[in-house]
């Protein structure tokens, strides 16, 4: 029998303690931004010390890291690029993601670091897979409208490795076809700025005398999610599976890492998918703040259930994250850095780097000086009774409603 | 600088003519965004065009999956017999196109391509067959300049028109439309938003997708003499939304411009005008605002975070080095206070007294009177 094809868990990283999450969590890669030539101005983004730490670490466990350039570079930008591009060759950088044929032949005459064309270039077809191909790619970053069943056309045709989105929020726009922020707010959204005017709620005139204007946030798109066509992504050999969000907290990118690697080990194991594994992994993912899932476009071209027509934070998550383990040990307990106070009794579950969560009743909180606490308070240190398998960077979740 | 532009009718034609105009853009229904022709008419009326002398632009610009792009490419060795150039921006078209027909080809740039390295390598790749570059409307004159004298193929943009702001293929005003609507073609809508202080933007679904464009429409008529003595080749003028009967008078503007005239053209038209980004782009500006200062303070002697601080009793460091009892530290309070300390205290989350505490862990320090939790610590 041959071998099960397991594709990569590419997970995203915001800053270099939720690469340490994603890893640690399972993603077989991950995807960074530096200070500068990224989408996501506002993240933490990494330093360059924090890169290089970074990559130690990744590659010291087993993953690959990924540094985005997909930005659609001015001329000034791009002056200051191989600089940067030389730090990334030397620390051993597994690719770079890019946008712009600019910046594609700037990293291909200073480096030999392979280039993933981003999702910014809306890359749709197999003729345009080519394209990139010839232009030195490796990989293509495929758009989001494209099918899975396209994908695999796209990467037996061209015969280039393919990436897909397979969970988290999403562009309504053609990636990179969106300039509402720079010509409304003057922020350039292809460069970082992105004012996110799509999940505003609009008011509509259709034009018809009789008609009051329809009120709707037709622009906002549901999160996509793909767990259930995980065996369709496999089946067509998509090579890596995209889960979106920088910006997002350390317990989005510890979960989706966990689920989906997990997933996929499952199924390359035993070579289907039992529903009572599905309907368990669905709400370890609904333990994360999200909007409505679609499958957008993975199986049929997205259609109008796939728009979330409703304010953005409408519905408060039903679980919290609480904190992350920052030791565990007989001598120092559970020493938790919490994020959101917990109260003594409450009930706790601790996320393990590998199956299910690890309850706790949070009965005897005590400070780091041993001193006994009812509630506990953000942005301080508290120690819970040590407990065999809790581990540092653990992350601790609650339900709060 | 010649003038290029769309003709929708046997109308438009005759307009484009009598205006001594040398070449017109036909848009397809099946291939161009806003494309209204139908095989027949596109057939017809490029017939025509050919007729009037005029050299037959097609314009391909959706962009497609690989289920739409093979379902159109089969209707395109019909129509390529009857143009002269092919328009793409979709590079899997321009890579379809150089390998499936002998047409000189248009590269439309006008999404991202800011940058001659990206624009000098379209113009490479179809070597012979570029002849003209569609230039994004979001560059400045300065960069215009420099891309129309240092590109080696003529280079076209859009000097009068709506400004194309989103494009998604997701179907977003037939799930509001009512019935009578959604059996239409296309369907128009005015969007307005609390959270912007722009009133009316258009919006358009058709059978692509769904398209919104800018309040105000983008024209730089004024600066068309400053645009030719600097080379542009090519000013578009785009007004499938409008009369075309303007065309007249823009042509005039455009080819000897004359203030007071366009003035009134400008007071008398039914949307307001913008220059866009043509005097100076400065929309990276403000990232500087958006980024947490505090945290671009990694680099260099950069030792840790501080994650709990007691009065009386202790800092506690989360540490990415080494930490020893003889160092020396500065610590930056997040309001931008900078402590120096000297280290007399070095516990470990046990408790225990040493003398290093390693990368990776968390040390306990002697509280500093005036040093919050997030403060940053560097070895001094």
């Amino acid at each position: 029998m041959s071998e099960q094809f397991v594709p990569e868990v590419l997970a995203p990283a915001g800053g270099l303690d939720k690469l340490k999450v994603a890893v640690l969590y399972g993603a077989s890669a991950v995807y960074v931004g530096g200070q500068k030539f990224g989408l996501r101005t506002a993240a933490d983004n990494f330093t360059l010390d924090e890169l290089t730490e970074g990559v130690c670490f990744a590659h010291a466990h087993g993953s690959k890291v990924y540094v985005v350039l997909n930005s659609f570079l001015h001329d000034k930008d791009l002056s200051e690029l191989p600089e940067f591009v030389a730090h990334l060759e030397a620390i051993k950088v597994d690719a770079v993601i890019v946008s712009d044929l600019g910046v594609v032949q700037t990293v291909r005459d200073l480096s030999t670091i392979p280039i993933h064309v981003s999702t910014q270039a809306s890359t749709l077809n197999v003729e345009a897979a080519k394209l990139w191909k010839k232009m030195g790619a490796t990989r293509i970053v495929l758009g989001r409208e494209v099918s899975i069943k396209e994908a695999g056309i796209i990467k037996r045709q061209a015969g280039v490795e393919v990436e897909l989105f397979i969970h988290g929020s999403m562009c309504m726009a053609y990636s990179g076809n969106c300039v509402i922020s720079n010509f409304t707010q003057g922020r350039d959204s292809n460069r970082g700025g992105c004012a996110h005017s799509c999940r505003f709620e609009y008011s509509l005139d259709m034009g018809l005398d009789t008609e009051e204007k329809k009120k709707a946030f037709f622009m906002s798109s549901k999160d996509l999610e793909g767990l259930r066509v995980l065996p369709e992504f496999i089946k067509e050999e998509i090579d890596s599976l995209k889960i979106e969000g920088r910006m997002k907290s350390h317990l989005y990118a510890g979960t989706m890492s966990k689920v989906y690697s997990e997933a996929l080990k499952y199924y390359a194991q035993n070579g289907n998918f039992l529903s009572d594994d599905l309907v368990s992994w669905e709400a370890e993912l609904s333990k994360v703040s999200h909007r409505s899932y679609t499958k957008a476009s993975l199986v049929e071209k997205a259609d109008a259930t796939s728009i979330f027509n409703e304010r953005e934070n409408s519905n408060e998550n039903e679980w919290q994250m609480l904190g992350t383990v920052v030791e565990a040990n007989a001598k120092a307990g559970i020493v938790i850095e919490v994020r959101n106070a917990f109260n003594q009794g409450d009930l706790l579950e601790i996320v393990p780097f590998l199956g299910p969560a690890i309850l706790i009743n949070a009965n005897e909180i005590v400070d780091l000086l041993m001193r006994p606490l009812t509630r506990t308070k953000p942005t301080t240190l508290v120690r819970l009774p040590y407990r065999e398998g809790v581990l540092a960077q653990h992350l601790i979740r609650q339900k709060v409603h | 600088m010649k003038i290029t532009t769309y003709a929708q009718n046997l109308h438009d034609l005759n307009l484009i003519k009598d205006q001594g105009i040398t070449e017109v853009i036909l848009a397809h229904k099946n291939f161009a965004r806003f494309g209204k022709l139908s095989t027949e008419e596109f057939i017809s009326l490029s017939s025509r065009a050919h007729e009037f002398s005029l050299r037959v632009l097609f314009e391909w610009d959706i962009l497609m999956t690989e289920t739409t792009f093979q379902e159109v490419i089969q209707e395109l060795p019909d129509l390529i017999k009857h143009v002269d150039v092919l328009r793409v921006q979709d590079p899997g078209a321009l890579h379809w196109a150089i390998h499936h027909t002998d047409r000189p080809l248009q590269f439309i740039a006008e999404n991202g391509n800011h940058n001659a390295r990206a624009l000098k390598e379209w113009i490479a790749h179809a070597p012979g067959r570029m002849e003209r570059i569609i230039l994004s409307i979001e560059l400045s004159k300065a960069v215009i300049e420099e891309y129309v004298q240092t590109l080696t193929v003529p280079c076209e943009l859009l000097g009068f028109g709506r400004i194309l702001l989103f494009y998604t293929p997701r179907s977003l005003l037939s799930p509001l439309a009512p019935e009578k609507l959604i059996q239409n073609e296309e369907i128009l809508a005015l969007g307005e938003s609390e959270e912007s202080p722009h009133k009316g933007f258009p919006i358009l679904e058709n059978r692509h997708g769904t398209f919104m464009f800018h309040i105000k429409e983008f024209c730089l008529v004024e600066f068309s003499t400053e645009l030719r003595d600097m080379g542009l080749q090519y000013f578009r003028v785009d007004l499938r939304w409008d009369k075309m009967e303007h065309l007249k008078i823009l042509k005039s503007s455009i080819d000897n411009y004359k203030t007071e005239i366009f003035d009134t053209f400008k007071d008398e038209y039914a949307q307001d005008l913008m220059r866009g980004f043509y005097l100076v782009n400065k929309t990276d500006v403000l990232f500087p605002k958006l980024k947490n200062h505090r945290l671009q303070k990694r680099e260099g002697h950069y030792l840790g975070e501080v994650m709990d601080a007691e009065k009386g009793s202790h800092l506690a460091i989360s540490l990415k080095k080494d930490l020893r009892k003889s160092d020396k530290l500065k610590i930056l309070h997040p309001k931008g206070k900078e402590f120096e300390v000297e280290i007399f205290s070095l516990r470990n989350l046990s408790l225990e007294d040493v003398d290093i505490v390693e990368a990776g862990s968390v040390a306990l320090i002697q509280y500093m009177n005036g040093v919050w939790v997030k403060s940053q610590v560097f070895l001094a």
